[in-house]
């Protein structure tokens, strides 16, 4: 599928910490995320963003404005480097505009060529849509941690997924 | 003849195990279970690991003062999965087989619980690591394996992670 032609990517900065910030402390997208409030959350951010110093981020922008963004967490360790965990987020209001499918085969692209990794995983909690465009292209899960997640007295699973890049 | 039990005790890990901590990570036969495998990857891993004693979530066997054995529970920074953390163990490779991995285990087990009132924890390990086997003794059961998670030499390894209810 082509990308729809108001969209273009290029390597997270620095500077889209406050739009991540923005994006992750709405409570539709925070539920999908361990963090619960702006302390967290601005942790959370700090650690994202301090990929972009490796370029492992990338910023995804509609028509100049960032709406999405994706972020390989590169292993520190030589053994494990061929792998490598991945996060994505998409502005709410840009949801449903193929901005998610767009950014994720990017970032494959991007981890096999930049980073020469290959295989690529994720966390997924239980009923998070977004498992559906996981599975689209192609990731497979290899596990479920139940009980991962504990809010309000309510726990939810985790499952991790993966595919060879 | 039996060898003499030894007189293992556990108290909180100080931030000056360190060394200890580094010299059997150090160890190819070590090494070999832990994502580690350079000088600058062992020393960020002691100085988190042993850092965890800030908090008092990690135990250290010692014999005759001596550390020889060290159980970390890696205690989450998120609230709502702070109900349960990742820990991590290891024996002095010259001690292995003496029953230290088994109490220090069961010691961290205990603090877990009654102490940061966690529900569960989890671990990952290497396939083929015969810790697995105590593992197994202690409840805990697999959850997850990805294959392929470990690259040395061109040959791959599956990562397996375990979870106990506590």
């Amino acid at each position: 599928m082509t990308p729809p032609p108001e969209l273009n990517f290029r390597p997270t900065s620095l500077g889209d910490a406050p739009a991540l910030m923005q994006w992750l402390m709405d409570p539709k997208i925070l539920q999908w995320f361990p963090m619960i409030d702006a302390r967290e959350v601005e942790d959370a951010v700090r650690i994202w963003i301090g990929y972009s110093r490796l370029e492992a981020g990338l910023t995804a922008e509609w028509n100049g404005e960032p709406c999405g963004m994706a972020n390989l967490y590169i292993q520190p360790y030589e053994k494990l480097n061929h792998t490598c965990l991945f996060s994505i987020i998409v502005r709410e209001d840009m949801r449903g505009k193929g901005v998610g499918g767009a950014l994720l085969k990017q970032l494959m692209q991007y981890a096999k060529e930049k980073f020469k990794i290959e295989i690529l995983h994720l966390e997924v909690y239980e009923s998070n849509p977004a498992r559906k465009l996981y599975e689209r292209f192609g990731f497979k899960p290899f596990g479920s941690q139940a009980h991962f997640i504990k809010e309000n007295g309510k726990y939810l699973s985790k499952t991790f997924m993966q595919r060879q890049l | 003849m039996p060898e003499e039990p030894l007189d293992v005790d556990i108290r909180y890990t100080y931030l000056t195990d360190a060394p200890y901590l580094r010299d059997w990570l150090l160890q190819k036969e070590v090494q070999r279970w832990f994502p580690v495998s350079q000088d600058k990857e062992i020393e960020d891993a002691t100085q988190c690991w042993v850092g965890f004693s800030r908090y008092n979530s990690s135990l250290t066997a010692t014999v005759d003062h001596v550390p020889c054995g060290i159980g970390t529970l890696f205690l989450m920074p998120y609230k709502k999965v702070a109900h349960h953390c990742l820990f991590k163990l290891v024996v002095d490779p010259k001690y292995q087989r003496k029953g230290i991995g088994r109490e220090l285990l069961k010691n961290l087990k205990h603090l877990a619980k009654t102490y940061f009132h966690l529900e569960l924890m989890h671990i990952e390990v290497f396939e083929g690591n015969p810790f697995i086997h105590l593992l197994e003794e202690f409840d805990f059961h697999e959850f997850a394996r990805q294959e392929k998670f470990v690259k040395e030499s061109d040959r791959y390894f599956a990562r397996i992670l375990y979870q106990s209810y506590l």
